[in-house]
C-alpha cells in the first residue's frame, strides 16, 4: 500500500509549462521584458458593511499601508494592497511566508479568502511595454492617464485582467506594470502577450519554479 | 459606447452586461401575489428615449449601475450604483 | 527604363526613379516606381483595360486615383493570400506585385460573358426579382448556382490566411481623419497646444490634393508646405501620424473604427508584423478632414478605359508622372476642369479639346484654352465615348444639338466635387444640400466630430488651412489646452471652384452607367422611377445603385439627380442615402485580429491538465473549459470501450476525475445562511457547520438556473459550488440579489474558483486511497467523516486542503481539494495512493454515463425549460420562506400534471440504442407534433446494465412507470419502443453511498 510519506507534493506554479526564460521575437534590444511573478501570496479582503475603519486601522498596524479607496494600488517594502473592487482588496505578499497567519489576524475584520494560487501574475516593463499592452487593453495608460500607482480591473483579449502601475525603473525609467490573470486563462493570455510583444522583441524572465 | 463607472471611470461597453429596465422593484414577502411578481418578471416599458437600465461591469469591479441612457441617441445621462440606490430607497 | 513605361513622363512626380519595381498583371511583366500605385504603373506601361463589369462584363479602365475606384478592382497576391476585390487605385507598388484581372473568362480580352451585353434588354433593373421567381425549386438547384458563376467580382482564397492580424486601441485628445491640408493644419494647430493628437492618413504618403495639385502655398510649392508641416508634427512628443490608416466608423461616446494596412505594401509582412492592424481610437474630440470625391457625368459610354475623372488625371500627371493620355478631351462643368488641361499641356499631352457646358466660360479660362492650342466648346457636352476596350473617340453635342466627334484616348471628366462626408452620417444623421456648390455637406455631425476643408463643402486651399487650424485650435481648446494664436493666415494662389454641374448628357448612342460597379445605367433609373420605385431607399434596393463594395461613392449623386429629375423634383426633396461603416471594405481577418483558430476565444485549463494529458486523455471543450473527456489505454479503439472500463473501474475499485472545473463562489457574512435560502429553493439556516447539501436555484420566472452543493464551513462562512458552465451566470446573480435587491444584507462573496483544484475519488475503495494522501491526524471513518461531511484537513505532510463527502456517480465518494499549485501534485499522490486497487482516471464521459446511471440531472436537464417539479425536486421547495422563483414557479401552467417529468427509459428490445432528442410518442399514434409527450434529454450505455439508458421529461411520467411509449427520432431515422421506468437505474436505494 501507498505511503503518504513516499509521495512526492511537488507544486506547479501558474506559469509552469507556458513560460520559459529567454528572448523572442525581433532581435536586439528588447522592447519588452516580462518577468514571471510566481509564488506570491494573494488574497482578497472584503471589508463588512461599516468595517472599513477598523481593517484600515488593522492593516496599518499589521503591515504599515491605509486601504486605498479608489482604484489604486499603495505599497510597503513587502506588501502591497491593490483596489479590487468597492470594499474590496487584493493584499499580496512577494512570498508566503507569515501569510496564512496575517490573513488569520485579519479575519475578523474582512471577509478574506486565499488567492495566491488562483492568479498567474507577470511584471512587464520596457520602452515598448505601453504600445504591446494596447493591442489588447482598452484603458488609456498614457502617463497623464495612467500614473504610476494607478490599478484597474478590465479584461485584456476576452480575459478578466487586474492591472496596476508600479513605480518606474529606476535604471531605465521605463514604466512598470503588473497584471494578473486567471490561472486557468494564463496560457491563452501568454498567447495573446506572446503575439503582442513579439514585433518589439522580448525578454522573458521566468523563475524556473514548478 | 462608453459607460462611466463610478467606481472604475470611462469604460468600454465591452467591459459591460447588459440586463434591462432598472425600474421595477420586487414584491418582497410570503404576501406576494402572483399578478404583482408577474408585473415584475415580465412588464417592461419599451421608451423611445430616456430610460433607466441595470448594467453590469461583469469585466470590471462586478457593481450593477444604474445607467440613465436615451435610447435613441445612447445619450447617457447619470451612472450611479444599484447598490446605493437600492440603499436610499431603502432609507 | 522609361521605354518599358511609355506613358511614364521624363521627370517630376513623387516616385522614388531610383527604386524599380517589377510586377506581373494578368501574367505579363511591367516596371513601376517605388511610390507608384498599381493603377498609376499600369497607366505608367499603357495598360488601359484592366477589368469587366459585374453584370454586362464590359471591358473597364482606372476612373480614379483614389478609395472610390469601382472599376479597377483586381485580385492580388496569390494562393492562399489572394486578396480579390482590391482596388489598384489604391494598391501599393511592390516588387514582385502579382495582380489578375477578374470577372473575366477565358481572359481579360476575350470574355465570354460579354454577350450578357447583348442580353441587356433582360437584364435591367430587378432582373433578379422579376425572372428567378418561379418554379421555386429551380432556385436552390439551377438558377442560385448560375448567377453565382455568372456574377459576383474576385474570387477569395480557399486556403487558410497565412498572415497574422492584430487589434489594438488608441487613445488621444484630438483625433484629425484625413492628411491633406485641412488635416495637417488642424493636427498642428492641436499638436502645437500640447493636445494629444492622432492624424491618420488612408494614404501612404500624406498631403492629399496638395500631392496631385500644382497648388502654392505662401508662394511655395503645397508639396514643401506639407514636408515642413510632417517635420513639425513628427517632432511633438504626443502627435502621432498614421499613415495606410483608413478611418471607417464613428461609433458612440467618441470611439472611432480605423483600419492599419501594416503590410499591404510589402510583398510579405516582415517576421513578427502583422498584415493589418484594426484599431479602436478613442477621442475626445475629432476633425474630419477626409477631403472630397469628384463625380462623373452619366453619357453614354462614360464606361469606357479611358474616361478618367479630372482630378485623376492631374493625381497621375503630377504625382506619379504618368500620362494617362496623349491624346485628351477635358469635358468640365466647371472652373476645375480647366487646370486640368493645363497640367496635361505642361505633362506633355495633346489636348484636342475642352468641353465646358456653361454658355458663359470666363475669359481667363477661354484664353488659357487657346494659349494651350485646344479647341473650346463652351454650351457644349460630351454625348458619346467610344472605342470598346481603350477610348478612341468622343461624341461633342451643341447646345443646338449639332455634334463634332473628335479622336482621342483620354476624356478627363470634371463634375465638381462631393465632400467625403461619409462618417458623418454613421451616427444616423443625414447630410444637407448645399445648392452653391451643389453638392451634400454634413448635416447634424456626431457628438465630439467637426469637418473641416472640403469634407465641409470647403473646397477653396485656403480656406481648408483656415477651417483646419480653426477646428484643431477649438477641439484642443475643448481639452482645455490653451490655442497657441493663428498665424496669418496662408496666401494662395486662386482656386477653381466654380461649378455647374451636369449629371447625365440624354442622346448619345450606347449605355450610360450611373453605378460603374454594379452596372446600373440611366435606364435603370428611369425604369424604377416608372414602376414606382422612387424614395431613394427603394431605388437602391431595386436597381442596387451605391449597393457595391463602393457604396455608391461615385455613383449616388447622378443617381438621385436622375430620379430627381424623372420626378420632377429637386435633390433634396428627393433625399440621400445615409451612410453605414466600413467607410471602404474590411478585410475579415483585420476585424478578428489574434482571435481565431486556438485564440478564437480564451481556453480556460485546469490545474490538473498537464497530469490529464500525461495520461493522454482526450480533451472536450465545456464552455472556455478544456476538460479531460476519456483516457484511452492502448488498443482501445473506440471511445465506448474507454468509458465502459472507465465506469466499471469506479462502480468496482475506484477512480478520479478532475471537477476543479466547478465555480466556487466564497459567501461570508452574518446574513451568509440568510442570503442562501432566499437564492435556493430549500433550506440552508439549520445546515451545520462541516457539512455539505445539494441546493437547487431557480430563475424568478420559476424555472432551474443552477445546482451544486454548498458547505458550511464556519457559522457564517460557506463554500457555494455551481455548474462549470453556469459559473460566472451564477456569480453575476447573486451579485444582483446583492446589490440591487437586498443591500442591507450582510453578505461578501468572490470566486474561488481559480484557487482550488478539485478531485472527484469515487468508489468502493475512495476511502483507502485517501488514506494514502490524507494526513493521518483526520479521521476518514463512515462515523467521523458521514455522507456529506465537509471538513478543512491537510494532505501530503501539512498541505491546507478540504474534504467533502458527495456523490454525483453514486458511489462512495468524496471531492478533495487543494490549492491549485499543488493540483498536479494531487492527482500524481492520489494514482501512487490507489495504485494497489487499481485506480482509474475518469473524464466527463463516465461520469455522464454515472449520473445517468443515478438519475441526477444536469446541463442537459437544466435546460431553462424545466421547473424543480419537473425534474423530481419539488419537494425542496420550501414552503416557509420565499425565494427567487418561488411565486412563478407556482403558476398553474407550471404545476399541472401533464406537464412533461422526468422518468427513466430502457428499450423493450434490449439491444437497441436510445438516442437524446428522440420525442416520445404513445403507442400506435401517427408520429405527429399533436401526439408529442415529451423528449429524451440524456442517454448512455450502462456497462453495469449492459443496455443503453435515458432520462426523459414525458407527459405524467411518473405515473406511467412501467407503461411503454415509442421514442421517434426523425433526424436519425429511429422509431423504438421504450420502458418507462425509475430514473434511478442502479443502486436505488443509495446503499453504496453510505458505504
Amino acid at each position: 500500500m501507498a505511503d503518504a510519506a513516499t509521495i512526492a507534493w511537488t507544486p506547479r506554479g501558474s506559469w509552469a509549462g507556458i513560460l520559459a526564460s529567454g528572448e523572442f521575437g525581433t532581435a536586439g534590444q528588447p522592447g519588452v521584458t516580462i518577468e514571471a511573478r510566481d509564488g506570491l501570496g494573494i488574497a482578497s479582503l472584503i471589508a463588512g458593511d461599516g468595517r472599513d475603519e477598523a481593517l484600515a486601522q488593522a492593516l496599518q498596524g499589521h503591515i504599515g499601508l491605509g486601504l486605498p479607496l479608489t482604484p489604486c494600488i499603495v505599497s510597503s517594502a513587502r506588501h502591497s494592497l491593490v483596489w479590487a473592487g468597492p470594499d474590496q482588496w487584493h493584499l499580496i505578499a512577494p512570498d508566503r511566508n507569515g501569510f496564512d497567519e496575517l490573513l488569520r489576524d485579519l479575519a475578523p475584520l474582512a471577509a478574506i479568502s486565499d488567492q495566491s494560487d488562483g492568479r498567474a501574475a507577470l511584471r512587464l516593463s520596457g520602452p515598448k511595454v505601453r504600445d504591446t499592452l494596447a493591442k489588447g487593453c482598452m484603458l488609456d495608460l498614457h502617463p497623464s492617464a495612467f500614473p504610476v500607482g494607478t490599478a484597474a480591473l478590465t479584461s485584456i483579449a476576452y480575459m478578466g485582467v487586474h492591472l496596476w502601475r508600479i513605480a518606474d525603473d529606476p535604471a531605465s525609467g521605463d514604466a512598470v506594470f503588473e497584471i494578473m490573470v486567471a490561472r486557468s486563462m494564463a496560457g491563452s493570455f501568454w498567447s495573446w502577450l506572446s503575439a503582442s510583444a513579439a514585433e518589439f522583441g522580448c525578454k522573458v524572465t521566468a523563475t524556473g519554479r514548478g | 459606447m462608453r459607460i462611466t463607472c463610478p467606481h472604475c471611470g470611462a469604460r468600454d461597453v465591452q467591459e459591460f452586461t447588459y440586463l434591462g429596465d432598472a425600474n421595477p422593484q420586487r414584491p418582497e414577502g410570503m404576501a406576494t401575489t402572483e399578478a404583482a411578481m408577474h408585473d415584475y418578471v415580465y412588464q417592461r416599458d419599451n421608451p423611445a428615449g430616456r430610460h433607466r437600465e441595470l448594467w453590469y461591469h461583469s469585466a470590471g469591479c462586478h457593481a450593477w449601475l444604474v445607467v440613465t441612457r436615451d435610447t435613441r441617441t445612447h445619450a447617457i445621462e447619470t451612472v450611479e450604483t444599484a447598490r446605493a440606490r437600492a440603499q436610499g430607497d431603502a432609507a | 527604363m522609361s521605354a518599358k513605361q511609355p506613358f511614364r513622363r521624363g521627370d517630376g512626380g513623387l516616385i522614388d526613379r531610383a527604386s524599380p519595381v517589377s510586377f506581373r498583371f494578368d501574367g505579363r511583366s511591367y516596371q513601376g516606381y517605388a511610390g507608384d500605385t498599381l493603377a498609376a504603373a499600369l497607366l505608367a506601361n499603357g495598360v488601359r483595360l484592366v477589368g469587366r463589369s459585374f453584370k454586362y462584363h464590359r471591358p473597364r479602365g482606372i476612373l480614379s486615383a483614389g478609395p472610390e475606384e469601382p472599376n479597377a478592382l483586381v485580385e492580388l497576391r496569390s494562393g492562399a493570400r489572394r486578396e480579390p476585390n482590391t482596388r489598384a487605385t489604391v494598391a501599393e507598388l511592390y516588387d514582385g506585385l502579382e495582380a489578375q484581372s477578374q470577372n473575366r473568362w477565358p481572359s481579360l480580352d476575350f470574355d465570354i460573358l460579354s454577350i450578357n451585353s447583348l442580353l441587356a434588354p433582360a437584364l435591367t433593373a430587378g432582373f433578379y426579382y422579376k425572372t428567378f421567381m418561379w418554379p421555386a425549386a429551380f432556385w436552390e438547384k439551377l438558377y442560385e448556382p448560375l448567377i453565382r458563376r455568372a456574377a459576383g467580382l474576385g474570387r477569395a482564397a480557399m486556403e487558410e490566411d497565412p498572415d497574422h492580424y492584430e487589434k489594438a486601441f488608441a487613445f488621444c485628445d484630438v483625433l484629425v481623419i484625413g492628411g491633406g491640408p485641412a488635416g495637417i493644419s488642424a493636427a498642428l494647430a492641436a499638436g502645437r497646444s500640447g493636445a494629444r493628437v492622432i492624424l491618420c492618413d488612408e494614404d501612404f504618403r500624406p498631403g492629399g490634393r496638395l500631392l496631385a495639385d500644382k497648388r502654392e502655398i505662401d508662394a511655395r510649392a503645397g508639396s514643401e508646405w506639407v514636408a515642413d508641416a510632417l517635420a513639425e508634427l513628427a517632432s511633438l512628443p504626443d502627435v502621432r501620424i498614421m499613415t495606410r490608416t483608413t478611418v471607417l466608423g464613428v461609433y458612440d461616446h467618441g470611439i472611432y473604427g480605423a483600419v492599419e494596412r501594416v503590410s499591404d505594401h510589402l510583398p510579405l509582412p516582415p517576421v513578427h508584423q502583422p498584415r493589418q492592424r484594426a484599431w479602436r481610437i478613442t477621442a475626445k474630440r475629432a476633425v474630419l478632414a477626409a477631403g472630397a470625391i469628384e463625380r462623373p457625368v452619366v453619357f453614354a459610354g462614360n464606361d469606357t478605359p479611358g474616361v478618367m475623372l479630372g482630378g485623376a488625371v492631374r493625381t497621375y500627371l503630377n504625382r506619379y508622372a504618368v500620362l494617362p493620355g496623349r491624346e485628351a478631351v477635358v469635358f468640365t462643368t466647371g472652373d476645375d476642369g480647366w487646370a486640368t488641361a493645363r497640367d496635361l499641356t505642361a505633362a506633355g499631352a495633346n489636348v484636342a479639346a475642352i468641353v465646358d457646358p456653361r454658355p458663359q466660360v470666363d475669359a481667363a479660362l477661354v484664353a488659357l484654352g487657346k494659349a494651350i492650342g485646344a479647341r473650346v466648346f463652351a454650351g457644349s457636352a460630351v454625348s458619346r465615348a467610344s472605342g470598346g476596350k481603350a477610348l478612341k473617340q468622343v461624341t461633342i453635342r451643341d447646345a443646338s444639338g449639332r455634334e463634332t466627334s473628335l479622336a482621342c484616348d483620354l476624356l478627363a471628366v470634371s463634375n465638381g466635387w462631393n465632400p467625403t462626408l461619409h462618417l458623418t452620417s454613421h451616427q444616423n444623421t443625414r447630410p444637407v444640400w448645399d445648392e452653391a456648390i451643389q453638392a451634400f455637406v454634413p448635416g447634424t455631425m456626431p457628438a465630439g466630430l467637426s469637418a473641416a476643408g472640403s469634407a465641409a463643402g470647403h473646397f477653396g486651399l485656403a480656406e481648408a488651412l483656415v477651417d483646419g487650424a480653426r477646428l484643431g485650435s477649438e477641439a484642443a481648446a475643448d481639452c482645455g489646452f490653451a490655442a497657441k494664436p493663428l498665424a496669418a493666415t496662408a496666401k494662395t494662389d486662386p482656386d477653381a471652384v466654380s461649378i455647374s454641374p451636369v449629371w447625365r448628357v440624354k442622346g448619345g448612342k450606347g449605355k450610360a452607367f450611373v453605378d460603374f460597379q454594379n452596372d446600373v445605367t440611366d435606364a435603370d433609373v428611369e425604369l424604377a422611377a416608372r414602376e414606382g420605385f422612387r424614395p431613394v431607399e427603394h431605388l437602391k434596393r431595386y436597381t442596387t445603385l451605391g449597393m457595391a463594395t463602393d457604396q455608391g461613392k461615385t455613383s449616388n449623386i447622378s443617381g438621385l439627380a436622375i430620379m430627381a429629375e424623372q420626378t420632377g423634383k429637386t435633390i433634396p426633396e428627393t433625399g440621400t442615402t445615409i451612410f453605414r461603416p466600413p467607410y471602404t471594405p474590411v478585410a475579415i481577418g483585420a476585424l478578428a485580429g489574434h482571435h481565431r483558430g486556438p485564440d478564437f476565444r480564451p481556453m480556460r485549463l485546469a490545474p490538473t491538465h498537464q497530469w490529464s494529458k500525461d495520461l493522454g486523455a482526450v480533451f472536450v471543450e465545456t464552455g472556455l473549459w478544456l476538460r479531460g473527456q476519456y483516457y484511452p489505454k492502448p488498443g482501445e479503439d473506440h471511445w465506448l470501450t474507454t468509458v465502459n472500463r472507465e465506469v466499471l473501474a469506479v462502480r468496482n475499485g475506484v477512480g478520479i476525475c478532475d471537477v476543479s472545473t466547478l465555480g466556487k463562489i466564497d459567501i461570508q457574512g452574518n446574513d451568509a445562511a440568510e442570503f442562501l435560502e432566499r437564492v435556493y429553493i430549500n433550506g440552508w439556516k439549520a445546515l451545520p457547520v462541516g457539512k455539505a447539501r445539494y441546493g437547487l436555484m431557480l430563475r424568478e420566472d420559476g424555472f432551474v438556473m443552477d445546482d451544486g452543493t454548498t458547505s458550511r464551513l464556519a457559522e457564517t462562512h460557506f463554500l457555494m459550488t455551481t455548474t462549470t458552465a453556469n459559473a460566472a451566470k451564477v456569480m453575476q446573480h447573486l451579485e444582483y440579489c446583492h446589490q440591487v435587491l437586498w443591500p442591507t444584507l450582510d453578505v461578501r462573496m468572490v470566486s474561488v474558483s481559480e484557487q482550488w483544484a478539485q478531485v472527484a475519488v469515487a468508489g468502493p475503495k475512495a476511502r483507502e486511497v485517501l488514506r494514502g494522501v490524507v494526513d493521518a491526524q483526520h479521521d476518514l471513518s463512515n462515523e467521523a467523516c458521514p455522507y456529506l461531511a465537509a471538513r478543512n484537513i491537510t494532505v501530503g505532510g501539512g498541505i491546507p486542503a478540504r474534504l467533502f463527502r458527495i456523490s454525483f456517480s453514486g458511489e462512495l465518494a468524496y471531492e478533495l481539494a487543494v490549492p491549485a499549485d499543488h493540483g498536479d501534485a494531487m492527482m500524481r499522490a492520489l494514482m501512487a495512493a490507489g495504485a494497489p486497487y487499481g485506480i482509474t482516471p475518469y473524464g466527463t464521459e463516465a461520469l455522464g454515463v454515472m449520473r445517468i446511471e443515478k438519475g441526477h440531472v444536469a446541463g442537459n436537464e437544466l435546460n431553462g425549460q424545466t421547473t424543480a417539479r419537473d425534474l423530481g425536486l419539488g419537494r425542496m421547495m420550501s414552503a416557509k420562506k420565499d425565494f427567487i422563483g418561488r411565486v412563478m414557479a407556482g403558476r398553474e401552467a407550471l404545476i399541472e400534471t401533464e406537464r412533461p417529468a422526468l422518468v427513466g427509459f430502457k428499450p423493450v428490445e434490449i439491444g437497441q440504442r436510445l438516442r437524446a432528442g428522440a420525442h416520445f410518442i404513445g403507442l400506435g399514434k401517427p408520429a405527429a407534433m399533436e401526439h408529442d409527450e415529451g423528449y429524451m434529454t440524456s442517454v448512455a450505455y450502462s456497462p453495469v446494465l449492459k443496455h443503453w439508458i435515458g432520462l426523459g421529461l414525458l407527459k405524467n411520467g411518473p405515473k406511467r412507470i412501467g407503461e411503454r411509449v415509442r421514442a421517434v427520432d426523425p433526424v436519425r431515422n429511429g422509431d423504438i419502443v421504450l420502458e418507462i421506468c425509475n430514473p434511478v437505474f442502479v443502486d436505488p436505494e443509495g446503499a453504496r453511498l453510505h458505504g
